[in-house]
């Protein structure tokens, strides 16, 4: 196709949005209820996914030795220790910081009874790893691994939190997956209807230009200029929606939904804008896209 | 110019809307096709067009075989080809310059091109003072003219019109035929659907006669032009 004739078709996809205008705006609001739908499901999920990556970092696993071992020995199994991949932060907490630690939660208040246990730490044979992993379901496997290195008294983990976390993470993926899985159907079904209804009006143009001459790619492609700039369209105006009021919503929670928002950790908007733009865009431009060529498909038969 | 060899075309299973049609139009002729509703006359413009395919049979139009031609090569061909409807297929939301440089703009005619192309034709089919207007501004006799300014605004080698004069009153129905014989006497092959008697006779030109499908008559007849 030569450059003057692709600037007529984006001309002439222009026009027909002006042209058009009621099945435009008919078009344009389709998509943007669709994406609108996908962004604030994207925004509830994303934030579910976010707040149980927090919980997730608080859920660690502490790692006792036998008693006879010195700290060097314990920090030579440490090393041991440290070298799996599924660690992401380890920590070692000697018999000293142990006793410290208690002290500050437990015996506020009661100094002196701290004092008494003065030069000889009560758990001096305490020293310990607090590990966390990459990834909370590891943490089974991890566990039994640890519990066969030689040194290895006990290990502490609440294989109900982590289980219970994993449980979490596999429901809000699937119902994620299912419930974009469906938009993108009603969207793609709404958005080939409304084209098709639009081309429809547009039966004799149609068919006067293929019987003209006109090649297929020529015909089509206003179709797809109007398809893309509609869906582009259909994608900005929830985007800027959520840019405005994602904050808002957030501070509403916050005031009125204490609760709620105590359990909840959320995302800043840019964390939130730099996948959504994207995705949005890509959305918006293919249901546009993909309604349009199905559309026009039908006619450009003979 | 165009030969039907055995064409038979067939709707469904039964319909038969034409049936082992022999023809052969002579390049620069002016040809009737008469016949009733459902004689398949209409069949043969989409037959040439492409727009259907025959069941049987080979059609030839310039050379080129149409069954068996190459889907890319259609738009191609149908450069060719000018063709008027009854019903005039204009656009709405065009005026009459739109509309005729429409069928040039997407054929890809540079727009230096469409701009001394467009007036030139509409000077041709008398409508040069109205290139401003809309088609609901024009009368029926206007809005064929302008129908059939669009159909030859590419220099086509044929012109094909479906009942070009049906939705016409007489004297509309008139000039338009005078205006198919001048393009005709330009060189143009004219191939003309219709059912009006009065008009075939008064043209005085060959006359191809449709039943059921099957051709019945072909004949020069006389006219008796005023």
């Amino acid at each position: 196709m030569r450059l003057n004739t692709i600037f007529y078709c984006i001309g002439q996809g222009l026009k027909n949005i002006r042209r058009h205008l009621l099945f435009t705006l008919a078009s344009i609001a389709t998509i943007t209820a669709c994406v609108l739908l996908f962004s604030v499901v994207y925004c509830v999920l994303v934030n579910l996914r976010y707040t149980m990556q927090t919980v997730e970092e608080t859920v660690g696993i502490t790692v006792f030795f036998e008693k006879d071992l010195s700290e060097d020995e314990i920090q030579e199994i440490g090393a041991q220790i440290g070298e799996r991949p599924e660690i992401r932060e380890m920590r070692f907490i000697s018999g000293d910081e142990a006793w410290e630690i208690f002290s500050q939660d437990y015996l506020e208040g009661a100094e002196e009874m701290a004092e008494d246990f003065a030069g000889d730490n009560p758990l001096a044979d305490m020293a310990s790893y607090e590990i966390f992993l990459n990834n909370v379901e590891d943490q089974a496997e991890f566990v039994s691994w640890l519990e066969t290195v030689p040194g290895v008294r006990r290990v502490n983990a609440s294989s109900i939190a982590a289980g219970g976390m994993i449980d979490l993470n596999n429901a809000v993926g699937y119902v994620s997956i299912g419930l974009i899985g469906i938009l993108l159907c009603v969207s793609v079904f709404l958005i080939h209807n409304a084209i098709s209804m639009a081309i429809s009006a547009r039966r004799d143009e149609i068919r006067i230009m293929r019987l003209v001459g006109a090649t297929k790619a020529f015909i089509r492609t206003p179709f797809l200029v109007e398809g893309l700039f509609i869906g582009l369209l259909g994608a900005a105006i929830p985007l800027g929606l959520v840019f405005f009021l994602y904050g808002r919503v957030i501070a509403y929670m916050e005031e009125h939904l204490a609760i709620l928002a105590g359990f909840m950790s959320f995302l800043p908007v840019q964390e939130i804008m730099k996948v959504l733009i994207p995705v949005a865009a890509a959305l918006g431009v293919g249901i546009g896209l993909l309604g349009s060529a199905t559309s026009v498909r039908r006619h450009l038969k003979v | 110019m165009i030969d039907f060899e055995n064409v038979s075309k067939t709707f469904g299973k039964n319909v038969r809307a034409v049936r082992n049609l022999s023809l052969h139009i002579e390049e620069g002729e002016f040809v009737f096709v008469m016949g009733d509703s459902g004689s398949g006359k209409s069949t043969l413009i989409r037959l040439l067009l492409k727009e259907i395919e025959p069941t049987e049979g080979q059609i030839i139009v310039d050379g080129e075989k149409l069954v068996g031609m190459k889907r890319r090569r259609v738009p191609y061909y149908r450069r060719k080809l000018g063709v008027v409807f009854q019903d005039f297929k204009l656009l709405k939301d065009r005026n009459v310059y739109e509309n005729v440089a429409f069928a040039q703009r997407v054929v890809v005619t540079p727009s230096r091109q469409i701009r001394k192309d467009v007036p030139r034709i509409l000077t041709r089919v008398g409508l040069s003072a109205k290139y401003k207007a809309f088609p609901n501004e024009l009368s029926g006799g206007e809005q064929q003219r302008v129908a059939i300014a669009r159909a030859l605004v590419n220099q086509p080698d044929i012109l094909l019109c479906d009942e070009p004069t049906g939705n016409l009153d007489s004297r509309n129905a008139w000039e338009v035929m005078q205006l198919l014989e001048e393009i005709n006497a330009g060189g143009t092959t004219v191939v003309v659907v219709t059912h009006s008697q009065e008009i075939v006779e008064r043209m005085g030109k060959r006359v191809i006669v449709m039943n059921r499908g099957d051709m019945i008559d072909d004949r020069q007849i006389s006219g008796s032009e005023e």
